[in-house]
């Protein structure tokens, strides 16, 4: 008895270790595989390069012999109707092929990341996700590099392009250039002509009795202290964890954030700390003046606001007489290639008409998303759109969202929430040279 | 000090009786919060005062009306999670007897031996082998499917047995005796004898198996990944709060989560009669 119940056990375990090796090695192996196709593809990137027709679609011999062809597109929920669109027409851009089926599935961009490393099998074959994912999917080597390199760094703006690119190779098409936050106003309490300040834009809702939110407790927000104080970011050290600073002024940067404690406390009741959730229900209901937005709150905001609704680049602070610009975390969108595509290079070709020139203007008038393509930001819909002429301008001053070190965000909340608190005096400069070390010390993790 | 007994019992009461109201308060205030604002028709998320200005059913309405959307489907992934409830919840409400009362009743030579493991097994947290269960899923093609989460809630149930086991121990074995000697065989016994006389273990065993798919969130969303179509409303409820949909859905959340507490109270008032008496005669003899 126990003999045979010996034997069933093994069995039994031996049974579910090759069900788990099957699945497993399978997908790694499909992955190496791919990779050896795309790192192939690229060698000869000038080849495929000149076979672009256009800003959109390429020359369908690029297809190889891929035919009756099936994919997944991952964008996010309010982006869905229209990718779907767009699908249609790149359907009918490629007439010669067969499209046996091309959803569009929605996932939020910010999660799409997490989803393809939970199991990049069963994942979208083009995906939209945001730039600070980049690095680990190409760590876990789920995505593949872009085929089309030389013509999509040609058609997109730079600082998209270096983002976009790790160990020199491009691993992204570009999607938008505008995934950051910037300053939104009820034009009724701030003027204006009053929104170049954060002085005044204070005093303005002081005055109206009205609050102003911006999240110090959370890092994405709260690394805009350091930031304009001149502690930047640098990518990443050697090790690949570490995060690197630029060089800085101690006493100066000491002074900015002086600054900002200080109105703060001279603001206490106005400016608020909370999350970004509430901008735009403090907005429906009144109570707000002004806040820092992201770009993706943008609708909610307007449609809170109506025509009252104003937008703008961040303020300056008034730093010992100079008046010093925020600088901001400036992020951008992706759209990415998975790596264990079956259809490989139809996925590359959707992808690359889903970045290119129509498409981008199309989510440029229909959602208001910020384009990263040269010729679409010189077009009307984004020259004459104050939201995205205000997300432009921050853009030019921002730390790229790129090369961030996961220990990077909680120590610079904890900045923020420094700031804003009761307990700390704005004029005890040694209480914040040591804090801005700790927090440098913490974001390196070398406390 | 206080010499008369009367008023010291009094102080003392009114002390405990001060702090449990308290304790009561905090721990109610989150549920009249979520009802109160589930019915809230100004402003988009969260308000800074407790009493929503302005009521009505809107919430709720949209929720319904709002399965045109691609991402939000309440009423799909409220039907998925019922379905997955009441199957999962008749699966393991069989397989918890079952196995409680072969360990109860029969005596074999693992008898022992199976129980410590079952226990043993029991004190490892579930998602330890989530991933491991999610690539056996896959290798079955059972990923992205109802099925799936079926078995996942059920198929482990039989371990928690304890306390179904407990409630039979306290069943006197005169009973079975008496069946076997009228010429009853096992099977007879648990269907015939048994079971009618367990009511209050049954309802225990069906409640808890019931409740589980409405709470569980993380294997869900593991074996559901993208398929947005197959949510359960854990899962569901959650992406509603994501920032991608908050804006626009924060109400909406509050009045779904309002929902999903209505089949669970539905089914714990039917049969709240026998819960407490299921949860105290099975802990008597463990």
């Amino acid at each position: 008895m126990k003999k045979i119940l010996a034997i069933l056990l093994a069995g039994m375990m031996t049974a579910t270790a090759f069900a788990g090796c099957g699945g497993g090695g399978s997908s790694s192996q499909a992955s190496e595989s791919k990779s050896g196709d795309s790192s192939a593809a690229s060698s000869d990137a000038g080849a495929t390069d000149e076979m672009t027709k256009d800003a959109n679609t390429v020359d369908p011999s690029l297809f190889g012999d891929e035919n009756n062809i099936t994919l997944k597109v991952w964008a996010p929920d309010k982006a869905v109707s229209l990718v779907k669109e767009q699908v249609e027409a790149f359907k009918k851009a490629y007439p010669d092929k067969t499209f046996t089926k091309i959803e569009v599935i929605a996932q939020g961009e910010g999660d799409a990341g997490t989803q393809l490393l939970n199991d990049a099998s069963v994942a979208a074959d083009v995906f939209s996700f945001a730039s600070d994912q980049l690095n680990k999917l190409v760590d876990a080597k789920v995505i593949s590099e872009v085929a089309f390199a030389k013509t999509v760094t040609d058609m997109n703006s730079p600082e998209t392009i270096t983002a976009g690119t790790l160990n020199g190779k491009l691993y992204a098409y570009p999607e938008t250039n505008d995934n950051g936050y910037y300053l939104v106003y009820d034009k009724t309490v701030v003027p204006e002509d009053k929104t170049a300040k954060l002085e005044d834009i204070l005093a303005a809702c002081k005055a109206a009795g009205k609050k102003f939110i911006f999240n110090c407790g959370d890092g994405f927000y709260a690394c805009t202290f350091a930031f304009t104080a001149g502690v930047k970011i640098d990518g990443l050290e050697e090790d690949g964890v570490t995060q690197k600073f630029t060089q800085y002024d101690e006493a100066e940067a000491v002074k900015t954030l002086q600054a900002f404690s200080k109105l703060m406390k001279e603001y206490k009741g106005t400016f608020t700390s909370l999350d970004v959730a509430q901008i735009a229900s403090g907005f429906s209901t009144g109570t707000l003046g002004a806040g820092v937005d992201g770009s993706w709150n943008t609708t909610a905001d307007q449609d809170a606001l109506k025509d009252k609704f104003g937008a703008a680049k961040l303020p300056t602070i008034n730093v010992d007489g100079t008046d010093k610009q925020m600088i901001s975390m400036f992020g951008y969108k992706y759209i990415g290639v998975n790596a264990s595509s079956k259809f490989p290079a139809s996925a590359q070709i959707l992808a690359y008409y889903l970045a290119g020139e129509t498409c981008q203007e199309q989510r440029a008038e229909k959602l208001g998303w910020g384009p990263s393509n040269k010729a679409v930001q010189e077009k009307p819909v984004v020259k004459d759109s104050p939201v995205l002429q205000a997300i432009a301008q921050q853009a030019q001053n921002a730390c790229p969202q790129v090369n961030i070190a996961p220990t990077f965000w909680s120590p610079m909340g904890n900045l923020g929430n420094k700031l804003i608190a009761d307990e700390t005096k704005a004029d005890d400069a040694a209480y914040f040279t040591k804090l801005l070390k700790d927090t440098i010390a913490n974001v390196r993790d070398e406390a | 000090m206080i010499k008369s007994y009367k008023l010291r019992r009094h102080i003392a009461n009114a002390i405990i009786y001060v702090l449990l109201a308290i304790l009561g308060l905090l721990w109610i205030s989150p549920f009249v919060y979520l009802l109160m604002h589930s019915f809230r028709l100004e402003s988009m998320t969260t308000v800074p005062y407790l009493i929503p200005h302005q009521w009505g059913f809107d919430n709720y309405i949209a929720l319904f009306q709002n399965s045109g959307s691609s991402a939000i489907n309440f009423p799909r992934w409220f039907l998925n999670t019922l379905v997955v409830a009441i199957f999962s919840c008749i699966i393991s409400t069989i397989s918890v007897l079952a196995v409680a009362y072969t360990f109860s009743r029969l005596r074999f030579g693992a008898r022992k031996k199976l129980m410590n493991v079952a226990m043993i097994l029991g004190m490892f947290p579930g998602f330890m082998t989530m991933i491991a269960i999610y690539y056996l899923l896959k290798a079955m093609g059972l990923n992205q499917n109802l099925i799936a989460l079926v078995i996942c809630y059920s198929s482990g149930a039989g371990m928690g047995f304890q306390i179904s086991k407990g409630f039979f121990d306290t069943i006197p074995r005169a009973l079975d005796e008496a069946a076997t000697i009228d010429g009853a065989t096992k099977n007879q016994i648990f269907w015939r004898i048994i079971l009618p006389m367990s009511k209050p273990i049954v309802v225990y065993t069906v409640l808890t198996s019931f409740i589980g798919p409405w709470c569980d969130f993380i294997l869900a969303k593991i074996i559901m990944g993208d398929a947005r179509d197959l949510y359960t409303v854990a899962i569901g409820l959650q992406s509603m709060v994501s920032p991608e949909f908050i804006n626009q859905y924060y109400k909406q959340f509050l009045a779904g989560s309002v929902l999903v507490a209505v089949p669970i109270t539905t089914l714990f008032l039917i049969m709240q009669r026998y819960y407490v008496e299921g949860v105290t005669a099975g802990g008597v003899k463990g």
